[in-house]
C-alpha cells in the first residue's frame, strides 16, 4: 500500500552517485550480512571438524546430507516429509481449535464485564503456569497418543489468543463508539463496525505469539513421547547420540515455525489492507 | 486546584463475582475428585495436593528431594540463566540498534537462531554440558536472550529522530548520542523485556527439567508422571505457577521503582 | 433575528469524576438558544468545557442539571438528526473514504444504490472526488477532516456540531478549510454549532459568537452578533475592531 500515498510533495529518490570508497564498501549492510553468515558457518564447521565438543557437534554439510538422506529413506516408518507433516498437523489442529474458541471468548470477555468478572480470574490463575508443565498430566489423562500432544498445544495457544483479543477490544479508542452512536447505530453496530475490525491487528499479534508457542509445545510433547514428528527426530538423535539428526531436526523445526508465521503475516496483510506496515521486527 | 473528593461505587456483583468464580472452581475441583466423578488416578483434589505439599516439606520420598531443594534448584537455574541473558542480550540489542556494523554482523545470525524453539537445544546441551546446572542455564539463556535483544534493538530504533538531530547540532558525537540519548530513551522498552524474558526463561526451565534433570520443580512433575502420582504432578505445576508469579511480581516492583522518573 | 428557535439549552451543568474520586465541575448553568440556519460559534480557550457542552448537545453526555431541546423535543441520546465532526477526525481506519462517508446511511438501512448516490454527492462536495477508495492513513490531515465533514453531512442532519474540527491542521490548511466550510454552509444551509479556540476562525465563520469563561467550570461570558457580509476577509476593518473587543474581554488563565 505504501506506493499509493498521496502526499503533497513528490520525493525524489534518486541520489547523487558517490565515489567508491573501501570503508563504505566494508561497512555496507549487505556485505556485513554475507560476512556474518559465512563466518558463522565457517566457525561452526571448524569447531565440529576439530572435535572441540568431541563427537557432539556435526559439520553443516553432514547435517544437510543427513536431511537429504531422510527424504528418500524411511526412518522409523516414514520419510522426512512424513515427520514434518506429523508435527505440522498437530500444530495446526491444536492452533486452530484453540483460536476458534479463544478469540471469540476474548472478544466476548471484553464486551461483557460480567462474563469478564467470572472468566478473567480463572485465566489469571492459569496464566503463570507454563504450558509445558502440563505435559505429564496430559500423558496421564490422554495416554501417549495424538490427543495428549494436541492438548498441550491447545493449552499453550489458548491464553495468548484470548488475552490479545481481549486487549485488542479494550484498547479501542472509545470515541469511535461515539461516532457510531451519533450516526444512528446501536450496540450491535458498535460491535461490528468498531470492536471487531479495530481489534483485528491485536488478534493477529496474538495468533503470531500463539503459533510460536504452539511449535514449542509440540516439540516438548514430541520430545517427551512420540513415534514420529520433528521432535521425535531430535529425541532419537539424542538417545542414539547422533548430532546430525539433532541438528537436522532443529533446522527443520525452525524452518517450519518460520514458514507458518510467514503465512499468518500474509493472511493479515490480506485481511487488514488498512494496517500500515511497521518497518522491521 | 483541589477538587472535591467523592467515592464511586462499583456494582456489588462485579466486586464479588471474581471471588465467587475462583471459589467455585476449587469447590468443583475438590468435589469432582472426592466424589469419584474424576478418578483419583487422573487428578488429585486440592486437599490432597495440600497434604502432599505439607508432607513434601520434610519427606524426600518418592522423588529424592524435599520441596525446598526442588524449588531452590529451579530458582537458581532460572536466575543465573536470566541474568546472563540480560547481561549479554541488552547490550547486544542496544549496540545492534545504533551501530550499523554490529547490526550487519549479528542480525543475520540472530535471525537464524530466533525461530528455533529454545527447548530444541536440549539434546545438544545434554551432549555438551551433561544434565547439571550448566546445561539448563544455557537453555534458559537462549530463551531469555531473544526478547532482550529485540526490545533493546527496537527501543534504540524508536528514539525520536528529532532529538538525535538536536544532539548533532549541539556537536555530540556518535558515542555520546548513543550513551546519553539512545540508551535512556530505550529504557522503557528494555524494562518491558525484563518481564517477557522472565516468562520465557521460566517456561523453558520447566521444559529443560522435564527432560534432563535430577532435581527441580520440572523434575518433580516428571517424577509424578512416572510414578503415576497426580498429586505430585499437580503440586509441581502449582509450585511452578506460584513461583513464576512471585518472581514476576518482584520484577514488576523493581521495574516500577526504576522507571518512576521516566514514565509519566 | 426573527428566526425560528432550533436548539434550546436550559441551565445545563455537568460534573465529571476524575481519577476515580475527584469531582471536577466542567460546565455550570449554561443557557443558550440557537436559531434555524444560524452559524453559531462557541469560542473559548482550552479546558473551558466547550467540548463537553457540544457532547451534551450530541447526546453523548447527559447533563447533571438542566435540559436541552432540539426542535422542542428533549435530547435523550445520540441520534442521526445531529451530525458531529470530531477534533481528532475519528475516521474508521479499516474503511475506505466511501465506506466512512456512507456509514451513517448504511446504519439506517438505506439501499445501496441510493447510498452510493448520496455518498458520492458529499464526497464531491468536500472535494475528495477520486479518493473514494483510499484508506484514511493515505490522506493528509485536511483531507481526513473533509471525510469527517462529508460523513456528518451525508446523514442529512438537522444540525451540525463541529468540535474544533481544524485544531490539528496547519495554519494554511486551516484557513483553506475555513473557506471551504463557509462555502459548504452557503451551499447546504443548516444550523451549525462550531466550537473553536481560534478568534480569527470564529470571526470568519460565525453569525454569532458565544464567548466562554477561560476556566473551569465553563460558563457563558458574553455573546457577539456579527452582521458582516460573506465571503468575509480576515483583514476587514470591522472584523478587526470586533477582534480587538473580544481579545480585550478575554483574560488568559495559565
Amino acid at each position: 500500500m505504501s506506493g499509493s500515498s498521496i502526499a503533497n510533495e513528490t520525493i525524489d529518490h534518486s541520489k547523487n552517485r558517490e565515489p567508491f570508497s573501501f570503508y563504505k564498501f566494508i561497512t555496507n549492510k549487505y556485505f556485513l550480512n554475507v560476512v556474518s553468515i559465512v563466518a558463522f558457518l565457517l566457525i561452526w564447521d571448524y569447531v565440529a571438524k576439530e572435535k572441540i565438543f568431541r563427537d557432539s557437534l556435526a559439520r553443516p554439510l553432514e547435517v544437510v546430507d543427513q536431511l537429504y538422506m531422510l527424504t528418500y529413506m524411511k526412518f522409523a516408518g516414514t520419510n522426512l516429509a512424513g515427520h514434518i507433516w506429523a508435527s505440522t498437523q498437530r500444530v495446526l489442529i491444536g492452533f486452530i481449535a484453540a483460536s476458534i474458541v479463544a478469540v471469540p471468548l476474548g472478544l466476548f470477555m471484553a464486551l461483557n464485564k460480567y462474563v469478564n468478572a467470572v472468566v478473567k480470574p480463572l485465566f489469571d490463575l492459569f496464566k503463570p503456569m507454563p504450558p509445558i508443565a502440563w505435559v505429564s498430566i496430559a500423558i496421564l489423562w490422554f495416554g501417549i497418543g495424538e490427543m495428549s500432544k494436541v492438548f498441550i498445544i491447545i493449552i499453550g495457544t489458548f491464553v495468548p489468543c484470548l488475552l490479545n483479543a481481549y486487549n485488542g477490544v479494550r484498547l479501542v479508542d472509545p470515541d469511535l463508539y461515539d461516532v457510531v452512536r451519533v450516526l444512528g447505530g446501536n450496540r450491535r453496530d458498535e460491535i461490528f463496525h468498531v470492536c471487531f475490525p479495530a481489534s483485528f491487528p491485536a488478534v493477529f499479534a496474538g495468533l503470531q505469539i500463539s503459533l510460536s508457542s504452539a511449535w514449542t509445545c509440540v516439540l516438548a510433547a514430541e520430545l517427551m513421547n512420540s513415534r514420529d514428528g520433528m521432535g521425535f527426530l531430535i529425541k532419537r538423535g539424542m538417545d542414539t547420540h547422533q548430532p546430525t539428526l539433532v541438528l537436522g531436526g532443529m533446522v527443520l523445526i525452525a524452518a517450519a515455525a518460520y514458514g507458518t508465521s510467514l503465512l499468518v503475516t500474509l493472511l493479515e496483510k490480506k485481511l487488514c489492507p488498512w494496517k500500515r506496515t511497521i518497518e522491521n521486527l | 486546584m483541589a477538587y472535591k473528593e467523592v467515592t464511586v461505587k462499583q456494582p456489588l456483583l462485579l466486586t464479588v463475582l471474581p471471588y465467587v468464580s475462583i471459589a467455585a472452581f476449587f469447590i468443583v475441583w475438590e468435589f469432582a475428585v472426592s466424589s469419584g466423578v474424576i478418578p483419583n488416578e487422573l487428578l488429585a483434589s486440592p486437599s490432597q495436593v495440600v497434604s502432599t505439599f505439607i508432607d513434601k516439606l520434610s519427606n524426600p520420598n518418592p522423588d529424592g528431594a524435599v520441596m525446598a531443594t526442588h524449588a531452590w534448584t529451579s530458582v537458581q537455574e532460572a536466575f543465573i540463566g536470566y541474568l546472563l541473558a540480560l547481561l549479554v542480550g541488552i547490550p547486544l540489542g542496544l549496540a545492534m540498534g545504533w551501530f550499523n556494523v554490529v547490526e550487519g554482523l549479528f542480525r543475520p545470525i540472530f535471525e537464524l537462531i530466533r525461530p528455533i524453539p529454545p527447548i530444541a537445544w536440549i539434546p545438544l546441551t545434554v551432549f555438551w554440558f551433561g544434565i547439571g546446572l550448566a546445561g539448563k542455564v544455557f537453555i534458559i539463556w537462549i530463551a531469555g536472550i531473544v526478547p532482550c535483544v529485540i526490545n533493546a534493538y527496537v527501543g534504540v530504533r524508536m528514539t525520536n529522530p528529532t532529538l538525535i538531530q538536536m544532539a548533532r547540532t549541539y556537536g555530540a558525537n556518535d558515542w555520546q548520542i548513543f550513551t546519553q540519548l539512545c540508551i535512556p530513551s530505550s529504557l522503557p522498552m528494555v524494562f518491558g523485556a525484563l518481564q517477557l524474558a522472565l516468562a520465557y526463561c521460566w517456561t523453558n526451565l520447566v521444559a529443560a527439567e522435564l527432560l534432563a534433570a535430577d532435581s527441580g520443580l520440572g523434575f518433580l512433575i516428571t517424577m509424578g508422571g512416572r510414578l503415576g502420582r497426580p498429586d505430585i504432578i499437580v503440586l509441581g505445576m502449582i509450585c511452578v505457577g506460584i513461583s513464576g508469579a512471585i518472581i514476576g511480581f518482584i520484577i514488576d516492583r523493581v521495574e516500577k521503582k526504576l522507571l518512576a522518573g521516566i514514565r509519566r | 433575528m426573527a428566526h425560528k428557535l432550533k436548539l434550546h439549552c436550559d441551565n445545563v451543568s455537568k460534573t465529571f469524576i476524575q481519577k476515580g474520586n475527584q469531582e471536577v465541575p466542567v460546565i455550570r448553568d449554561v443557557t443558550l438558544d440557537v436559531y434555524e440556519n444560524e452559524f453559531l460559534v462557541i469560542l473559548g480557550p482550552g479546558q473551558c468545557g466547550k467540548s463537553t457542552l457540544l457532547k451534551i448537545f450530541a447526546g453523548l453526555e447527559t447533563p447533571d442539571t438542566g435540559y436541552v431541546t432540539l426542535d422542542g423535543q428533549p435530547i435523550v441520546g445520540p441520534g442521526p438528526d445531529r451530525g458531529i465532526v470530531f477534533q481528532g477526525y475519528m475516521l474508521f481506519a479499516w474503511k475506505t473514504v466511501r465506506d466512512n462517508v456512507e456509514l451513517g446511511l448504511k446504519l439506517r438501512n438505506i439501499p445501496k444504490s441510493e447510498r452510493r448516490d448520496i455518498g458520492q454527492h458529499y464526497i464531491d462536495m468536500v472535494g475528495l472526488t477520486g479518493f473514494e477508495n483510499h484508506y484514511p492513513h493515505q490522506l493528509s490531515g485536511g483531507m481526513k477532516q473533509r471525510v469527517g465533514i462529508a460523513r456528518a453531512y451525508a446523514n442529512s442532519p438537522n444540525i451540525m456540531l463541529l468540535d474544533e474540527p481544524f485544531g490539528q491542521l496547519d495554519a494554511q490548511t486551516r484557513m483553506f478549510m475555513q473557506k471551504e466550510t463557509a462555502r459548504i454552509w452557503e451551499q447546504e444551509r443548516r444550523t451549525v454549532i462550531f466550537v473553536t479556540n481560534n478568534i480569527d476562525e470564529a470571526l470568519y465563520l460565525g453569525d454569532r459568537i458565544i464567548l466562554m469563561e477561560g476556566k473551569l467550570p465553563g460558563t457563558i461570558k458574553t455573546s457577539y452578533d456579527i452582521d458582516l457580509p460573506r465571503p468575509r476577509e480576515h483583514t476587514n476593518i470591522d472584523l478587526l475592531k470586533l477582534r480587538a473587543t473580544i481579545t480585550d474581554n478575554t483574560e488568559l488563565v495559565l
